[in-house]
């Protein structure tokens, strides 16, 4: 009977610590990172990406699936 | 075995709640079903030459299907599917589809303020209506025909996809110009041969951005901040531009809109 009972409160906490763990790792993240850029800390990486994202992929398409 | 029961509920309990809170968690947000590719590509279209752009390529998208839709109908009737229990019918209406949503495409008012909620509502539709033609031929061929024909068709496609290539290029060669002189602008710089030798096709576009870059790099961190924010604070107006067009599109579909 007893076996049973601490069978059964394992099991519950497995169970548990399963749930607890699964949300841990597939949680979103939404914190973001804090907009900060002071003049300092603003390098010459962050100014090149910014640039890329102003200017358009020449070789870019608009993706709709394939037909076969 | 009373003490039994009740951790079996307790522990049935458990897992229900919890699977509930995470059902609550993972709600879909009315505009994830807008794919952040999507997002990205409307971001550009906060002027007539982006709306051109994207629409551009999405009638080349949808011209290069229905030309790979026609050629693969032409392959399935030499295959024998014209009697009247196998044949192409439904593939030609969808194909048929697919020629007036280019139409509607090739019709839309670039300077118009909806142009993006009708290049998201034009994309959706020829992504269903590919989905359809593909879900449709699986039906009729197995995966050794199919591949047999995907290997086909990659080779007839021919001039018009080509010419289409060469006018989208030349309009984002356009586009990045403009990005490029303003940035030229920003800095400082009197000589803007760089951005004229991009436009020619002299120089790549990667070129063009490394010598902006290796001018911005010599600045003071002042003058590079200032430059920073500038191009930062674009990005952002644009980000701004996408998502108010997504959220009026959101009120639009609540309307019965589109």
């Amino acid at each position: 009977m007893n076996k049973k009972v601490i069978a059964i409160f394992f099991l519950l906490i497995l169970m548990i610590s399963l749930v607890f763990t699964y949300s841990y790792f597939t949680q979103k993240t939404t914190e973001e990172k804090p907009y900060d850029y002071s003049i300092d800390s603003v390098d010459n990486k962050e100014i090149s990406d910014e640039i890329d994202n102003l200017l358009l992929d020449e070789n870019y398409e608009v993706e709709i699936g394939e037909m076969v | 075995m009373r003490k039994i029961c009740s951790l079996l509920i307790v522990l049935v309990l458990l897992i229900s709640i919890s699977s509930i809170v995470y059902a609550d968690e993972s709600e879909e947000d009315p505009q994830d079903g807008i794919e952040n590719k999507t997002k990205k590509e409307i971001q550009v279209m906060n002027n007539s030459l982006g709306v051109e752009i994207r629409l551009l390529q999405l009638e080349k998208a949808l011209l290069k299907n229905i030309l790979k839709g026609e050629m693969t109908v032409q392959v399935l009737i030499g295959l024998g599917f014209n009697t009247t229990e196998n044949n192409t019918d439904e593939l030609e209406s969808i194909l048929s589809k697919m020629k007036l949503l280019l139409e509607d495409i090739r019709v839309v008012n670039t300077s118009s303020t909806e142009s993006v909620q009708i290049f998201i509502s034009l994309k959706n539709e020829s992504k269903n209506l590919t989905t359809q033609f593909r879900e449709t031929i699986r039906e009729l061929l197995n995966e050794t025909s199919l591949s047999q024909i995907r290997e086909r068709i990659k080779e007839m496609l021919g001039d018009e996809i080509d010419n289409f290539g060469k006018r989208i290029r030349n309009l984002i060669r356009q586009f990045n110009y403009n990005q490029l002189y303003r940035l030229y602008g920003l800095v400082g710089e009197a000589d803007s041969s760089f951005v004229n030798d991009y436009f020619n096709g002299t120089l790549p576009l990667n070129e063009t951005k490394l010598q902006l870059c290796r001018i911005i790099n010599g600045m003071t961190n002042e003058k590079k901040y200032e430059i920073f924010s500038e191009i930062k604070g674009e990005n952002i107006r644009r980000q701004i531009h996408a998502q108010d067009a997504l959220e009026n599109m959101g009120k639009g579909n609540r309307h019965g809109k589109y």
